[in-house]
């Protein structure tokens, strides 16, 4: 079975685990979370006729204190950034980790998924803002942790783009 | 183009001068371009004719393949599912030719894989025999049952110096699982996970101390456990020890990972996932999983024969002491059941106790000496017996006896039911027991014809008249003297019993006494002699229950007013009278 090993990325509290535990049921505490700042987990999905099993690394949200570490994104065949949408904030810290991303792996393949859709009226990330990150070529999905929305397509979508991107020649 | 020439050689006929012109112009051609016109027209030949041959194909088939392959794995995606059906085809038509070329490999591979799970079994049979009668065997044992584990497994746990659990084979870069193994005996968490957070905590290691990449973490304790981590260039291995390994392990783990590194070069650089091509690194993973135990020193022969004897001694003797009691206690039960009036009911026997139950005679043997015969104390043996008339011939004719007390000169005999008395009695003992007779248990009839009946005067007259004689000097009973003596002896008996019988004793006094020649004090002693020597012979002083014997002699002057001639003078004469029981004997 194909495994790719995929970073879950975003802000502090943007809902990466929560995400993460629609998804799959875990096996390490998330104690790890605030200790070494990841919580490896895995989930099979299927494209097409193939088999693929993702290795999770959701990594402990960037914040003023603590800055993701660049080591832990390095081998990942995507990742996936995640933003609150009643904080604008996580935003460009979204944006601040594709560039990130982008230094250390390449242009792997990712796709950004704007987390709390069940308090739309709330959100402070605005039509415009979510136009312009699809401008820079995002793929923007929405989705609810607490309700389930949008976790699966979330995964399925970054697992068919990882499937079917050209395997780069390393260095 | 070819037919150009022949043309040209045609119209020569109609101009001539044209004509020349011509065909010079054409062999001119012909000289210099006839090469270059062979390819053009080959060149035109392939253009008509589009097809492609497969000869073409061949010369390029190979080198497409791998340069397809090399930037782009859709041909491996395309193929895949042609090779499946051409190999499960082939398989079916002949399988000989697969098996044939896999057995190479799967042989050694089933081999080792049979060998190891019977060198495992082995081993944790052999720890477990070893330990099983030890008393840190016992401890163990103890501990299995209280944790519910098999005692093998505590057995091994116990003697364990190290195991190595699981290997995992992870790529480098991306913390993906490459190839795992683990032994049997293991719980195995998700290892694809595992393999991310080993990687994790080495990477934050790293960080954490702002170490250079090629530092690496390269072992961790956790509990009983250690993990051991050994660096490739692509790949690394991470192996799960319980217990101390010694350092030579790390060289067989590096040994290992350079195999695999060499191997499996092509695969590492290009890992993009698929960790397929790594399922033929099982081998060099098997061989990581070592163990060592801990050999248990072998006890010495003496100190087994010492155990073993002090097991088997207290055994046997506990063995034979019941063997023994319990032979002696049958043969007291046949005993007793053989015994005339004695009659067991109920016996028991456990553990120790005994007990009897049953009927007893009162004429019959004590059972309590018979079981004293037999070794059993009273205090181990509780009997109870009632009383009950056996009708045993035996004990009919002691009860008989018992009760009827006949004189020693009758004799009490059982014929069958018939109580038969022979020999003398006086008069008044066989009348009582004529009456009494058949008041006997056991006793139906009576019969006494052949009993002689005599009267107490008769006796006495009998006894009185009895006179024994000496040679002249002589004080020693005769011969035939001896014989009257032994029947006047007997009917002295049967009047000590008759007096008995009657309340009253017997005094017999003898009288001795000697002829008139020789001096006087020679005669008295002689005389008192004889008397001594007849007593003697009846039996002494006291002869029965009631009969007492004194001796006299006769005097001088009664012997010489004897008429009779010197030979009746020298005799012992006896004289027996009835007394009143107790009565002083009165010398006459």
């Amino acid at each position: 079975m194909m495994q790719k090993k995929v970073c879950m990325l975003g802000g502090f509290a943007v809902g990466k685990t929560s995400l993460v535990r629609r998804f799959v049921s875990n096996v390490f505490s998330d104690h790890y979370h605030t200790t070494i700042g990841v919580t490896v987990e895995k989930k099979n999905v299927t494209v097409g006729p193939q088999d693929v099993m993702l290795v999770l690394w959701d990594l402990y949200g960037e914040d003023e204190f603590q800055r993701v570490r660049e080591s832990y994104l390095r081998g990942s065949s995507g990742y996936i950034l995640v933003m609150d949408g009643t904080r604008k904030a996580t935003l460009d810290t979204a944006i601040s980790l594709q560039e990130t991303a982008v230094r250390t792996i390449g242009a792997v393949p990712f796709v950004s998924i704007i987390n709390k859709a069940d308090v739309r009226p709330e959100w402070e990330i605005d039509e415009p803002a979510i136009e312009r990150l699809r401008e820079r070529g995002w793929p923007v999905l929405f989705g609810s942790a607490k309700l389930g929305q949008g976790v699966e397509e979330l995964f399925a979508l970054l697992a068919t783009q990882m499937i079917s991107a050209p395997v780069l020649p390393r260095d | 183009m070819s037919s150009d020439p022949l043309r040209l050689r045609s119209d020569s006929a109609s101009s001539e001068g044209r004509t020349s012109v011509e065909e010079d112009w054409t062999q001119l051609r012909t000289l210099l371009l006839a090469p270059e016109q062979t390819q053009l027209d080959e060149l035109r030949d392939r253009l008509d004719n589009r097809e492609i041959q497969p000869r073409d194909v061949s010369r390029v088939l190979p080198e497409a393949f791998a340069i397809l392959g090399e930037h782009d794995q859709q041909m491996s995606s395309v193929l895949a599912p042609y090779v499946e059906n051409g190999f499960v085809a082939s398989v079916r038509k002949s399988p000989r030719a697969i098996v044939d070329a896999i057995a190479p490999i799967m042989g050694p591979a089933i081999r080792q894989a049979i060998a190891r799970a019977l060198q495992s079994m082995m081993q944790s049979f052999n720890q477990s025999l070893d330990e099983s009668l030890s008393i840190r065997g016992l401890r163990w044992r103890v501990e299995a049952w209280r944790t519910g584990r098999p005692f093998a497994e505590v057995v091994l746990l116990h003697t364990l110096r190290y195991r190595v659990e699981q290997v995992f084979l992870i790529h480098l870069e991306t913390g993906l699982l490459l190839h795992h193994v683990a032994t049997d005996a293991t719980v195995v968490q998700d290892q694809h996970v595992l393999s991310g957070m080993l990687t994790a905590i080495q990477q934050y290691v790293r960080d954490s101390f702002g170490v250079s990449q090629d530092q690496t973490l390269d072992q961790f304790h956790v509990g009983d456990w250690t993990v051991w981590i050994e660096q490739g260039s692509h790949a690394y291995l991470a192996a799960v020890i319980r217990g101390t390994p010694p350092a030579s392990l790390r060289e067989d783990f590096r040994a290992a990972l350079d195999d695999i590194h060499a191997q499996q070069a092509d695969a590492l650089t290009t890992f993009a996932g698929d960790a397929a091509p790594f399922k033929t690194t099982q081998t060099h993973l098997e061989n990581c999983l070592q163990a060592h135990y801990e050999a248990p020193p072998r006890p010495s022969a003496l100190k087994l024969w010492i155990l073993g004897g002090a097991v088997l001694l207290p055994l046997s003797w506990w063995g034979l002491t019941v063997y023994h009691t319990h032979a002696r206690w049958s043969d007291l039960l046949a005993e007793l059941r053989a015994e005339p009036g004695i009659l067991v009911t109920a016996a028991k026997s456990t553990w120790g106790a005994h007990h009897l139950e049953g009927l007893r005679d009162p004429l019959a043997k004590d059972p309590s000496v018979l079981m004293s015969e037999a070794g059993f104390d009273s205090s181990t043996v509780k009997a109870t017996w009632s009383s009950y008339y056996a009708l045993d011939p035996q004990l009919v004719a002691t009860r008989a006896r018992s009760m009827l007390q006949p004189p020693s000169t009758v004799k009490l005999t059982l014929e069958g039911d018939t109580l038969v008395a022979t020999g003398s009695a006086p008069i008044e003992w066989a009348r009582e027991t004529k009456r009494l007779a058949t008041f006997i248990p056991g006793v139906s009839r009576y019969r006494d014809e052949g009993l002689v009946t005599t009267s107490i005067p008769d006796l006495l007259t009998h006894i009185n008249q009895t006179v024994v004689h000496f040679s002249p000097g002589s004080s020693t009973v005769e011969q035939g003297e001896l014989a009257a003596l032994s029947s006047i002896a007997a009917v002295v008996r049967q009047l000590d019993q008759a007096a008995f019988q009657s309340g009253q004793g017997v005094a017999l006094e003898i009288h001795g006494s000697a002829d008139e020649t020789g001096p006087e004090s020679i005669n008295m002693q002689l005389s008192k002699a004889r008397a001594d020597a007849v007593r003697t012979v009846l039996g002494g002083e006291r002869l029965g229950e009631a009969t007492t014997i004194t001796t006299d002699i006769v005097s001088a002057a009664k012997r010489r007013a004897h008429k009779g001639d010197s030979a009746d003078r020298r005799i012992a004469s006896l004289h027996a009278r009835l007394v009143q029981a107790g009565q002083e004997i009165s010398r006459s």
